[in-house]
């Protein structure tokens, strides 16, 4: 199957502190990292979409197309929104209906520039009366565990590898980004430092995804200029989102995400596949508590029960989840956890990791299974948006 | 996220949990909304106003915060969680009144417990800010402050005179014990605003009386965290004090006074006059005093008043139908003598030393007390109890026992070694405390005292209307005297909790 739009190749930066580097510089090396293999310039582009969630804040840039327009010296159209997955759908919507055919989706975050403020501003990506009563960014992750392990009763010992099977998610990230050139973190740790790290709360610092610099980039285009630049396209075959509540108290369901679960089901209509065909995942794991979850949401693992699959599949050192006899390659850039977290940049992050595995361009840390199709979970703030995107390729 | 105007509608709606309620379908919101999202249309300019102050909650599921947002900083470590009013509404909440050390903590022993509602502080901003307030702040109601419902009820009778028509008090659940003398502590979200609101609160919990009804309200206070801004308005607010009209006002009159420990009992007259005027239209007028009394560290100037201060409100309702103790009569007197004072931006006041004593406190009240007796013609034995101002324990002793009162007279009201000096709360806490253990047709005179100086004497008879609202209170001042979740803090601590966010 052949989608009318493809992905021609995926750049970035490393993640992770990049106090010497402008934002903008930031775009400019994941462009020309995404650009490098197809010789495509600058002066090709028809139009740029670029995302970021807080450079205003950040950097206090609020003009970022006229930043993008001063670094690479063209005057295109270019629409800035939150999320890469928002930036990709809009471009995506641009080239389907012919007003384009080869643009830059990029995506860029600069958090480490305001790190003493950095966790007030997260919370503006939730409910104010949140930040009012004393809510910080990682309090809704712990309050859905605590609800978690109320409405499935995991109790005594249950608790004890309910915990484990979280902590084994950090571990499995970071083994992961240990072979990941661009990762923030590329150490490996222990179930006992997440244990550790934990305290008294219910999630620990090794539980969260951190703060981080960084810059990622695509370049989108119809099929058929695709074909002219690349001959291994990956096409994107399905795109949804959808919304929810801001407050993750007012939600009925507190134990995953509808937002999610709506995005999967419109993104797998539109693919025209099921989730049988898809072994090769991008989780948004801002916290292991999430990375479990969206494998609930996202119906690879029966609700209430991901963290008895992972903790069987991580004890017996597969190094990948094993769920119902199906083998699941999760988040092999380290996700958000070990990969790093520059909001703007993460979706783009996770799409570069699924274009590189598909054409088993992706190293140390290919998958040697074989997959056609790779999904990306890029969830904004607590669940108030889920974007899911299915990219594959076309090896019929 | 503290401009005035978004501070302002925060507060409105949070203050008091403000939410709404669908006519067609009975929906409710955590919120207030314009439209029903079951009946949409339909429902336009049908949404009725709840709230949530006067309900309970459940905390659902808890998270501990040791690391918050940078405006949180003071209050940390603390508990956030989920708290849920029935099977629809929940809220985000921070659970207050709680010390947590370096102990382990087991969420499980807080989740699934019935919390009420608090007026809090919300969070530290700069000097020169509004005070950002929210009621999204919890605590147990199985602990020290207990769940009460404030039921609404229609007034039996109708009094000649006007007179006191309930009573309430509040002081915190943490204390300082020094020696024999235990002090109320305020939380570090806690300040001589939120304890009016307080009070006033047990208040309407206790008489019943319509909140609407109420016309007037002064709040006394030499504690106010404003300078300029007054205590009243935000009690009126919170209360919903007054008949609400249109425009976004209530029709209700609230103003602060000021004269040190007396700024209180000196209005009580006034709102007995209020309510008697013919033509003032003005049902019920509330008085609270309120205090976080403030005091200088130890080695500091003023520093002698760190010793006796304390934490509280005492608010007193008058009016002139189902009253519990009618006002037989008062004096007053004043004269300049600056024996305590605080200067305008200064944050502790100054103590004068041995001018306190005789040509101040004793010399005032010992006027009032004896030229209100004598006006009424009454000898000590025809009083059943004396209340004077409560700086320390010695000076009210003193003053009753030269005035000719037995032990027995005075001690049920003198509350100072239980709950410290509450400068304007002081000898209405202590007024609070007998009335609620008088019987019907007993005397009490209460003699106030306000550095700079004066003192305010009443004598009131207690009608017998004052068995019946014996059980309506909960929260009463012996509770809050003896209890078993009282918490005691050491000197660093209070100075700590004292100062705030």
């Amino acid at each position: 199957m052949i989608s009318d739009v493809a992905i021609i190749d995926a750049g970035r930066t490393t993640f992770g502190e990049l106090y010497e580097t402008e934002p903008q510089k930031l775009v400019e090396q994941a462009f020309l990292d995404t650009s490098k293999k197809s010789g495509i310039s600058r002066y090709d582009l028809k139009a740029c979409f670029l995302s970021t969630y807080f450079l205003p804040l950040t950097n206090k840039i609020g003009a970022q197309e006229g930043f993008a327009s001063h670094v690479m010296g063209i005057h295109v159209p270019m629409d800035p929104s939150r999320s890469f997955s928002s930036a990709l759908s809009n471009a995506y919507n641009a080239i389907k209906a012919g007003r384009y055919d080869l643009v830059l989706v990029g995506g860029v975050e600069k958090m480490t520039d305001r790190w003493d403020k950095i966790k007030d501003d997260l919370m503006l990506l939730e409910d104010p009366i949140s930040y009012y009563t004393g809510a910080t960014p990682e309090t809704n992750h712990e309050l859905m565990l605590r609800e978690y392990v109320k409405k499935h009763s995991i109790q005594g010992e249950s608790f004890e590898d309910f915990n484990k099977a979280l902590a084994h998610i950090a571990v499995k990230n970071h083994s992961n980004a240990t072979k990941n050139e661009n990762a923030q973190y590329r150490r490996k740790i222990s179930v006992e430092n997440v244990l550790e790290a934990r305290g008294r709360r219910s999630l620990g610092t090794y539980d969260f995804a951190p703060i981080s610099d960084g810059a990622s980039a695509i370049l989108l285009a119809s099929s058929k200029v695709a074909k002219e630049y690349t001959d291994k396209p990956v096409y994107v075959y399905g795109l949804a989102s959808a919304t929810d509540d801001v407050s993750h108290q007012a939600r009925d369901d507190r134990i995953g995400f509808l937002s999610t679960r709506l995005a999967i089901e419109n993104a797998l209509k539109m693919a025209e596949t099921d989730k049988e065909k898809i072994n090769l995942l991008e989780l948004s794991d801002k916290s292991t508590m999430l990375e479990m979850i969206s494998l609930e949401d996202l119906g690879f693992a029966e609700r209430g029960k991901a963290w008895l699959d992972i903790l069987k599949s991580c004890e017996s050192g597969k190094g990948c989840y094993e769920i119902n006899g199906k083998k699941l390659f999760v988040n092999m850039d380290g996700g958000l956890k070990a990969n790093g977290n520059p909001l703007g940049a993460s979706g783009g992050a996770q799409i570069y990791e699924i274009v590189k595995q598909l054409r088993g361009e992706a190293g140390e840390r290919q998958v040697k299974e074989e997959m056609k199709y790779g999904l990306v979970s890029e969830i904004e703030g607590f669940g108030f948006k889920s974007n899911v995107t299915i990219l594959g390729v076309d090896n019929e | 996220m503290s401009s005035e105007p978004v501070e302002r509608r925060v507060s409105y709606v949070l203050d008091k949990l403000r939410g709404s309620k669908c006519a067609c379908c009975g929906s409710e919101y955590s919120t207030p909304v314009d439209y029903c999202r079951d009946c949409g249309r339909e429902s336009f300019g049908k949404m009725q106003e709840i709230n949530y102050f006067f309900q309970k909650g459940k905390l659902e599921v808890c998270a501990l915060v040791e690391e918050p947002t940078n405006r949180f900083t003071k209050l940390a470590p603390f508990l956030h969680g989920t708290v849920s009013f029935g099977d629809k509404i929940r809220f985000p909440g921070r659970i207050t009144d709680m010390i947590i050390g370096d102990e382990p903590i087991d969420l499980s022993k807080f989740e699934g417990r019935e919390v009420v509602p608090r007026f809090r502080r919300r969070y530290s901003v700069k000097s020169h800010e509004v005070i950002p307030t929210i009621s999204l702040a919890f605590t147990f109601a199985d602990e020290y402050y207990p769940y009460q419902n404030y039921e609404i009820r229609k007034p039996k009778k109708e009094y000649e005179k006007p007179g006191i028509v309930g009573f309430g008090v509040y002081t915190s659940k943490f204390r300082i014990k020094e020696g024999n003398i235990e002090r109320s502590v305020p939380f570090l979200d806690e300040d001589a605003i939120t304890a009016a609101v307080e009070a006033g609160k047990m208040v309407l919990i206790q008489s019943g009386v319509d909140n609407t009804d109420i016309g007037k309200i002064y709040v006394g206070s030499e504690s106010n965290p404003y300078a300029v801004k007054p205590i009243a308005s935000k009690v009126a607010q919170v209360l919903d004090l007054g008949k609400k009209e249109d425009v976004g006002v209530r029709g209700v009159d609230a103003v602060d006074t000021e004269f040190a420990c007396k700024a209180a009992t000196s209005m009580f007259k006034d709102a007995a006059a209020l309510v008697s005027y013919p033509k003032s239209k003005i049902d019920y007028a509330l008085v609270i005093g309120s205090d976080n009394s403030q005091a200088a560290p130890r080695n500091e100037k003023g520093g002698e008043l760190d010793f006796s201060v304390g934490y509280g409100a005492g608010a007193f309702l008058f009016g002139k139908k189902d009253v519990i103790a009618e006002i037989e009569g008062w004096y007053s007197c004043t004269s300049d003598t600056p024996d305590f004072w605080r200067r305008d931006s200064e944050p502790h006041p100054m103590h004068g030393g041995r001018f306190t004593g005789d040509p101040a406190y004793f010399k005032h009240v010992r006027h009032t007390t004896k030229k209100l007796m004598s006006e009424l013609n009454l000898q000590p034995k025809d009083i059943k109890y004396f209340i004077a101002h409560q700086p320390n324990v010695q000076f009210p002793v003193r003053i009753a026992k030269e005035l000719g009162f037995k032990e027995e007279q005075f001690s049920p009201g003198l509350k100072v070694s239980k709950f410290g000096n509450a400068y304007s709360g002081s000898s209405p806490i202590g007024l609070a405390a007998t009335l609620e253990i008088a019987n019907p047709y007993e005397r009490i005179l209460i003699a106030s005292y306000g550095s700079g100086a004066g003192s305010d004497a009443y004598s009131l008879i207690t009608t017998p209307q004052i068995t019946e609202i014996k059980n309506r209170q909960k929260f009463t001042v012996q509770h809050q005297a003896e209890n078993p979740f009282l918490e005691f803090v050491d000197y660093n601590t209070y100075r700590r909790l004292k100062l705030g966010i």
